[in-house]
Order: C-alpha cells, then sequence, then structure tokens
C-alpha cells in the first residue's frame, strides 16, 4: 500500500482485507511495526480528511469528485440534482451507514427537523419518541431471549436513549444542531450510538433467522448466528440490505437507499434507482401513516459501492 | 483496531469500570467451566487459570491467561496473552501471544472475558497436534521490545483449530 494518498474513501475497506492477502505472500518481508505504522497513518489522514460526520455540502460537490470520470456517474448526478439539494459525507470505516442513519434520524426528528421538513411536527416528536422508545425496549428484550447478558448492552441503549431525548424540543436539555453535530463527531458518543444499531440489527436478524437466512446464504456460507457475530456485530463491518432491512425493522423507520453506480438501463436514458426499505411490522412513524404504497421515507442515503453518505431532499 | 499501544497503560474510563464490575460479578456468580480468577483489587489485570478440558491433548494441564484491559473497553478489545509458559498449540506463540481472530479484528463489545475464555479454551481443545506456529521462533523475535500482540497485524488463515 505506497499509494495511500490514493486511497479513495468509499474502497477503504476492501483494500484493507486485499492488504490482508497481499501480506501473506511476502510475509517474511514485511515487518509488522511497519505495517501497523503504515495503518495508523491512513486511519489518521481519514480523520483528518474527514469527521466521522462532516458538512452539509451542495450537490454540486459530488460532482465536481467525478469531474473527469465516468459520464454515466455524472448524468446520474444530473438526475440527482432534481430531487435532491445537498450530501453530508461520513467518514468510510465501515460504519457509515449506522452512523448516516443516526445522524439523519435524530436530526430530522429534532428541533431543526421541523425547520427542515416542515411535515414533521413538533407535536408529532413526542409520539415518534414514545415509539421509537417501546421498539427500543422490545430490542432489548429480544436480546434477553437471545441469551446476551444484559451488561453487555445496556449501556449502548441508555446512551441512545439519552441521545433520543436530548433532540426533544420541550425537553430542557433539548439540544441544538451544532450540539448534535458535535456529539456525532465524538467518538465517545458516536461509536457508542452505531454499536446500539448493531446490537439491534443483530438482534433482529437472529430472533427472524428464517427469514433472513437465504440473504445471507447469498453473501457468505455462515451461520446466522456466525454472520451476526463476524459482520454485524464488530465495528467496522460494513453494512448491506440484509443489516439495513433488519434495523428498519426492528426500529420501525423506513429508509430510501439511492444508488450511484455505473448500471445504466437499456431504454437508453438514465435513471437512478432506489430502493425504499419499509419496516414488515406496520409500525410506522404517524408522519407515514397510510398504507406501504403511500410511504415516503425521510431517511434518504447515497450509496456508493461500499459507502452511504447522508441525501437531503428538496 | 483504534487501539494505540499506550492506551492499555492509561485507567479505565468510568464505562469500562461499571462493566468490567458487572463481568465481575457476572463471573463470580457463574464462572466459565475449566477457569478460575482469583479476584484482586486489580479490575483492568484478570489473571485467570485455564484447565485443558478432559479428553483433550490438554487434559490435566493448567495455565495462566493475562488479560488486559484498556482504557475503552468494551469498544476496545482486551489484551489476552497467555502467561509462559504457554500451551504447545499450532495458533500460540512461546511468547503468550495467541492468533485468535476476536481478540483483535473481530472483536465485538457484545463479547465478555467469559466468552473469550470459552472460545480459547474451545481453540485448545479441537487441537489435534501439540506444536508451535510455523512462525514462532521469528516471530517471538520480532516481539523482543515488549510489543503488545494487538499491534501485530494477525492473519487469520486457518478456521479449522
Amino acid at each position: 500500500m505506497q499509494n495511500q494518498e490514493e486511497l479513495p474513501l468509499d474502497a477503504e475497506m476492501e483494500s484493507m482485507t486485499s492488504v490482508k492477502v497481499s501480506e501473506a505472500d511476502n510475509w517474511a518481508n514485511i515487518k509488522d511495526d511497519d505495517i501497523m505504522q503504515q495503518q495508523s497513518a491512513i486511519w489518521a489522514k481519514e480523520a483528518e480528511k474527514l469527521p466521522f460526520v462532516g458538512d452539509k455540502e451542495p450537490l454540486s460537490s459530488l460532482a465536481a469528485e467525478y469531474q473527469s470520470g465516468s459520464p454515466i456517474l455524472l448524468e446520474k448526478i444530473k438526475v440527482l440534482n432534481e430531487k435532491y439539494a445537498g450530501i453530508r459525507r461520513t467518514r468510510g470505516d465501515g460504519n457509515c451507514f449506522f452512523r448516516s442513519f443516526m445522524f439523519s434520524y435524530l436530526l430530522l426528528k429534532g428541533l431543526l427537523g421541523c425547520q427542515i421538513k416542515e411535515h414533521i411536527l413538533v407535536s408529532q416528536d413526542r409520539e415518534e419518541v414514545d415509539r421509537i422508545t417501546t421498539n427500543v425496549e422490545k430490542c432489548k428484550k429480544t436480546l434477553q431471549s437471545l441469551g446476551y447478558a444484559e451488561f453487555t448492552f445496556e449501556d449502548f441503549f441508555a446512551l441512545f436513549l439519552e441521545q433520543l431525548e436530548s433532540v426533544m424540543e420541550e425537553n430542557e436539555a433539548s439540544i441544538s444542531h451544532d450540539e448534535l453535530l458535535q456529539r456525532s463527531r465524538d467518538q465517545s458518543v458516536s461509536d457508542y450510538v452505531v454499536m446500539f444499531f448493531r446490537f439491534v440489527t443483530s438482534g433482529e436478524i437472529r430472533k427472524r433467522a428464517e427469514f433472513f437466512e437465504p440473504f445471507i446464504l447469498g453473501l457468505t456460507n455462515a451461520t446466522v448466528e456466525q454472520f451476526c457475530k463476524s459482520a454485524v456485530e464488530p465495528m467496522g463491518e460494513e453494512s448491506d440490505h440484509v443489516h439495513i432491512t433488519a434495523l428498519s425493522d426492528a426500529l420501525g423507520v423506513p429508509i430510501r437507499v439511492i444508488y450511484l453506480d455505473r448500471s445504466s438501463c437499456d431504454a437508453g436514458g438514465v435513471s437512478v434507482n432506489h430502493h425504499d426499505f419499509i419496516p414488515a411490522s406496520g409500525d410506522l412513524p404517524s408522519v407515514t401513516a397510510g398504507g406501504p404504497e403511500t410511504i415516503s421515507p425521510f431517511i434518504n442515503l447515497l450509496y456508493r459501492p461500499g459507502h452511504y453518505d447522508i441525501l437531503y431532499p428538496k | 483496531m483504534t487501539s494505540p499501544s499506550a492506551s492499555s497503560r492509561k485507567v479505565l474510563s468510568k464505562i469500562a469500570c461499571g462493566r468490567l464490575q458487572k463481568e465481575l460479578v457476572e463471573w463470580q456468580v457463574n464462572p466459565p467451566a475449566g477457569f478460575k480468577h482469583k479476584v484482586s483489587d486489580n479490575l483492568q489485570r484478570w489473571v485467570i487459570e485455564v484447565n485443558g478440558a478432559p479428553g483433550t491433548l490438554y487434559a490435566n494441564e493448567t495455565y495462566q491467561l493475562q488479560v488486559d484491559f484498556p482504557e475503552h473497553y468494551p469498544m476496545e478489545a482486551p489484551q489476552v496473552i497467555f502467561v509462559p509458559p504457554a500451551p504447545l498449540h499450532p495458533h500460540i506463540y512461546s511468547n503468550g501471544h495467541i492468533c485468535l481472530d476476536i481478540l483483535y479484528d473481530s472483536w465485538s463489545p457484545a463479547m465478555t472475558v467469559s466468552s473469550i475464555c470459552i472460545s480459547i479454551l474451545s481453540m485448545l481443545s479441537s487441537s489435534p497436534v501439540k506444536q508451535r506456529p510455523a512462525d514462532n521462533d521469528r516471530y517471538v523475535k520480532n516481539c523482543r521490545n515488549g510489543r503488545s500482540p494487538k499491534e501485530t497485524r494477525w492473519w487469520f488463515h486457518d478456521d479449522k483449530v
């Protein structure tokens, strides 16, 4: 890995995997110390370039990235421009899906959420917090029934509920947008919330193992339990549609993922695909009530192979 | 993965302390079979006695595990080594370092000292042969500066043992 300068954000995890393999070939020639040092340097550089959650940027900054790149991608970004106004990048450390979800959810549910999305009324926020709190309680029961010792997850659950309460307007300790951003960038808060989501996701997958098994078999040879232990619960493991489905179902929060890749349709014109993850339970935020066909998720994530960022609708 | 070498020497955070106290209580109520932990007033370092499981290559043998907790446990993995003499095993180096993914890349806060112990005993029990890793001498020589195994880039190549 000599070209660390050029290491693209979104390819970070993949490139690490390949390093492992190539290292094995000439294992004898490389000193562990050197590798570790180089890796810490890469991570430090990453952190410098981008906090866990970045600042909001206009969509034009996305186009700028591909200036001399694929014309298909540039065409697709033009299409995105019709519906989306901005992007907020997250660090490519394998936790980007959970981090994007955390920030979008808490922000939109918070005080400023009312200004960003008029239809989420302040009066409904208490209702939403209660609804999520109920779902979080269910997740706790799920983990207990799966045999997780309570002390392994309780700190993470408590910290998430604290964040949820703190974005409520009528709460005296209510925090501002800047404060939420600071917390999302503070490792001691941000990583704990990410880990909370990992627990919730893992619990949901294992609870509905029969449902998730075929999807997991499509990704890896692992059993459902092995998958959760190796690809969900450790920090830094990337998220796939299995993770997103499970988190969306467990918390009852719809998520839209917009795909920006090089695929093009046969018909000639360029279109941007998206997939809506709609909770299976029928337990939905009140703003989206009215049946699955009318649901428009308020969490919009931009997916580029290996990475998720937050998108802001117009 | 986020652990610089110095972190293990820092004092435990408040969260780490609380979590370890709970783990200690749980251990006392329900210790994993084959392990003994002599409780001391040092919460940050546990020394645990391991007894090889009956019917395995390590039956009737006793070893000691040393578990050091970093400031940000459980977000960061503890450092787990055998106090030499370490068991003869294809994944255990003579300096006590253990090649086991859950201690490094695959660590998760969902794991506990108890679950680590169970994994290590299972690794011992499934060994078909008592021998050192092929690269033992070179690795141990490279570690002479007192390096933590958490600073090693492990390559987990064998899922059979």
